[in-house]
């Protein structure tokens, strides 16, 4: 049963990671919007930045 | 500051005058909130270039505000904060919504100012923020991402602590070693911590305000059972004996929170409109200055009287008039019409509207709340600001709820230790676990709040929530013709002129009248009339269902039906003026004393979407009508056109309402539906009045539910929201009510074990939730959301 000494504190390590994990990602506005990129993806018109900037690299 | 209550202590310090030891003190002893930006300074709001931006003038000296309230849990947060503000001198109206969370609030100027209202309401304990939009996403930013941080904390620690407590559970005693026993015991200890002191504090925050209110909510019995259960296994894990519930408590708290948690996602849907109407409008305005330089504003810095250029594809900061020749633009948002809007000189643009061609000069007449956009965003807020009959019904049984199992919680403690002493505390425990005050209070709520949101998605916004109860049980719908089946832009055909008067003179002679009134009739001549240096009319007094009188060229004047422009004709002598033509009855007269001066004929079109509608409506099952203030002949054509038989030509809008009451009399329940301005007398008679409106009408509408974008094709799928709606009402209640009575028994009899009332109670919440998150997918079936609704609200996201 000594294994339990090694699994068990690997499993909170792993856990405070996740939530460390989570944290960040809602701090950093991962969660704030769940319905627009949704939508975005399905949008007609998509923001054309990135083909101009491709043209201008050609 | 540490709580609400030494804040409130601060603010009752500070008004006394004793503000200066704060001043006068060298060293702050504790930094307050971290973000005082957002609210410490009250005062702020006395800078009327501020205060203009989230107040509205009402008459007489009276103002009116949306605020938005932190804090706000259930019925007696409402109570109290009703309470609080109702008996402050000057304060005339107070309404609080506990599902929006927010609070529309009247008063008077003169006697209380909008920081003394803010500082009561801190006292009291809430937050409150006057609606911006900038600031209400900021605070609805930081609660959902609290939320979800809980959530996901309870959710992980009750994972964990599960898998502890099944080691304890199916290992028995005699496999496992005293010690590792112990271990498990204290491991679930480990992870329930967090679970209970930081996801599980919004359940203490809110118990602990309701008991300073003297109030029982539905907080305090879901914070005495967490606090129970973790004090009671804490005490066991100490003495090494017992059982523990660890496990429990965090499952507990993770099924609570993911309830609270949906239903602050249908609390904020509700919202997206609102905010999205009013997110619509730029930060900064293009302001001209006298000498011609443009400067950068910020928007509530404009004034009535600026001049203001908006460049090609930018957004029309304020309400106000063309200055340039003529421009294009987008007025979806207002009208759901997409297609551009030819602006010429003089004309109005709309605050939000999106300038196709620019740049644009324009002169600003309305700002801030004054402006067209904000009066829609208040109607909608309106709307969830108002609690339905249902719902306060539904909050009054929650309180009553919650006192009856504080009291069956105390018998239960009292039996169970005359009969079986160390059973008491696991019954009393798991009766409170058990019993589920949430589903009572959230039975009804829920269902409304999600139908509101699912509605004004498609366009149609309920003003009045009661409304969805009568359009569900609607049996007839009265349809007015003119602007409503038809459109509202009627043409003008032909005129035919009397006793030799030229067509021009006549033309423009009726403009002069026509202009003064708003009836699609008048418009249509007024707009057909090319002069517009008309000479003014005066004395104008329209006459509903009849015509406008005035005076002009220094003659009295009619215009409207021939029996009321010529009021000294007999009918014979009205049918010997058509001289054969049967159609004349239809044309719009103008006459003096003298006689008649010209006939104006007019033309409609069917609007779009209308045979639909009343198709769909009759698959329903409901009676449609047509009542007209219109001649037999055009109401017969229309009526014919979209298959109607019962129709009523030539109604008053007395006559009209004396056809709801016969309606009515005989056990209908009417819905009317007009375009809510010329027929609002006759909307006021029917159960439902329903108005299609668009653009700067809507917000002055007197109706229960606006259609807007004036789509009638929305009317049937929001009668079948309207159906699903009261159903699922009555699920949840029954369905709360069943499982109250079949659960505390049992808990109260020893039975229910603590873990499996926990479970029990969030199992009954969520299905409470999801039954009424189902609202809206059924219809969802027969009719998609307008594809202008999908993308009016993609740009507000994106904005």
């Amino acid at each position: 049963m000594n294994i339990l000494l090694v699994m068990i504190p690997l499993s909170i390590v792993l856990l405070i990671g996740a939530v460390a994990a989570f944290f960040w990602a809602v701090n950093h506005d991962q969660f704030d919007d769940m319905d627009t990129p949704s939508l975005l993806a399905l949008d007609d018109n998509p923001v054309r930045q990135p083909i101009a900037g491709e043209e201008l690299r050609r | 500051m540490c709580c609400q209550g030494c804040r409130g202590a601060a603010e009752w310090i500070e008004q006394l005058g004793l503000g200066d030891y704060y001043r006068l003190r060298k060293q702050p002893a504790q930094k307050p909130d971290p973000n005082p930006d957002t609210y410490a300074d009250h005062a702020a709001w006395r800078r009327p270039e501020i205060a203009r931006h989230v107040t509205r003038n009402l008459s007489t000296g009276r103002r009116e505000t949306m605020m938005l309230i932190d804090g706000v849990r259930c019925a007696a947060c409402v109570w109290l904060i009703e309470r609080a503000l109702g008996s402050m001198p000057g304060v005339l109206s107070v309404q609080v919504n506990a599902a929006s969370r927010r609070a529309r609030v009247i008063w008077r100027d003169a006697e209380i100012t909008l920081p003394q209202i803010l500082a009561v309401l801190s006292r009291a304990g809430y937050r409150a923020l006057p609606l911006d939009a900038r600031a209400l996403d900021d605070v609805r930013r930081r609660e959902s991402r609290d939320a979800l941080k809980r959530l996901l904390v309870a959710g992980f620690g009750a994972m964990q602590a599960m898998m502890y407590a099944a080691v304890l559970y199916l290992g028995g005693t005699d496999t496992l070693e005293p010690t590792t026993h112990e271990l498990f015991r204290w491991l679930g200890f480990l992870v329930a911590t967090p679970v209970v002191f930081y996801s599980a504090r919004p359940f203490f925050a809110g118990a602990l305000r309701y008991l300073r209110a003297h109030r029982l909510g539905m907080d305090v019995p879901v914070a005495l059972a967490v606090a129970m259960i973790y004090g009671a296994s804490l005490i066991e894990a100490l003495s090494g004996e017992g059982h523990v519930y660890f496990d429990s408590v965090s499952m507990f708290v993770f099924f609570l929170l993911v309830g609270r948690y949906l239903e602050m996602r249908a609390r904020h849907r509700a919202g997206d409109l609102t905010d999205a109407l009013a997110c619509l409008t730029p930060p900064f305005a293009q302001r001209r200055r006298d000498d011609g330089v443009l400067e950068r504003i910020g928007i509530h810095e404009l004034q009535v009287g600026d001049r203001v250029q908006v460049a090609e594809g930018g957004i029309v900061p304020a309400d106000g008039v063309l200055l340039d020749e003529r421009c294009r633009v987008n007025e979806a948002l207002l009208s759901g019409e997409s297609a551009p809007v030819n602006k010429q000189r003089h004309d109005a643009l709309i605050a939000g509207s999106i300038l196709i061609d620019g740049p644009a000069q324009l002169r600003i007449e309305r700002v801030g709340a004054d402006t067209t956009l904000a009066g829609i965003a208040a109607l909608v807020g309106r709307a969830q600001a108002e609690r339905p009959q249902l719902a306060r019904a539904g909050e009054r049984a929650a309180t009553r709820f919650v006192a009856r199992v504080l009291a069956l919680t105390a018998l239960t403690v009292v039996v169970w230790s005359f009969v079986d002493p160390a059973r008491a505390f696991t019954a009393a425990l798991a009766v409170l676990v058990v019993s589920c005050p949430c589903a009572f209070a959230l039975a009804i709520p829920a269902a409304i709040t999600r139908a509101l949101a699912v509605l004004a998605r498609r366009g149609v916004l309920v003003v009045k929530p009661d409304a969805i109860e009568a359009l569900a049980a609607a049996t007839h719908v009265v349809f007015d013709k003119t602007g409503t089946l038809t459109e509202p832009e009627l043409a003008l055909a032909d005129i035919e002129t009397f006793n030799g008067v030229s067509r021009e003179a006549a033309l423009k002679l009726a403009a002069s009248i026509a202009r003064e009134s708003h009836h699609p009739a008048a418009r249509a001549i007024a707009g057909a009339c090319a002069d517009k240096q008309l000479d003014a009319a005066v004395d104008v007094q329209s006459h509903a269902g009849l015509g406008v009188s005035a005076k002009a060229g220094g003659r009295q004047m009619r215009l409207g039906r021939a029996d009321f422009a010529l009021p000294l004709f007999s009918s014979e002598d009205l049918l010997e003026l058509s001289s054969g033509r049967p159609d004349c009855d239809d044309a719009v007269l103008l006459a003096d004393d003298a006689g008649p001066i010209a006939a104006f004929r007019l033309s409609e079109r069917l609007r779009p979407g209308a045979r639909e509608a009343v198709e769909s409506l009759q698959v329903q099952g409901l009676k449609i009508i047509i009542a007209s203030g219109d001649s037999a002949g055009k109401v017969a054509d229309v009526a014919a056109r979209l298959g109607l038989v019962d129709w009523h030509a030539r109604q008053l809008p007395s006559d009209k309402l004396a056809l709801l009451k016969a309606l009515r009399a005989g056990g209908a329940r009417v819905i009317a539906v007009g375009d809510g301005i010329n027929d609002a007398p006759v909307l006021a008679g029917a159960d439902v009045a329903i108005a299609l409106a668009g653009g700067a009408e809507l917000a002055q509408a007197s109706s229960d539910i606006v259609l807007a974008g004036e789509r009638l094709d929305t009317l049937a799928p929001a009668r079948a929201i309207a159906r699903h709606t009261l159903l699922v009402v009555r699920q949840n209640q029954r369905w709360s009510l069943f499982y109250n009575l079949v659960a505390m028994p049992l808990a109260a009899l020893g039975f229910v074990h603590p873990w499996l009332a926990a479970l029990g109670m969030s199992f009954s919440s969520l299905c409470v939730i999801l039954n009424a998150l189902r609202i809206g997918r059924q219809a969802a079936a027969h009719l998609r959301p307008s594809g202008n609704g999908a993308r009016a609200e993609l740009r507000a996201g994106v904005a």
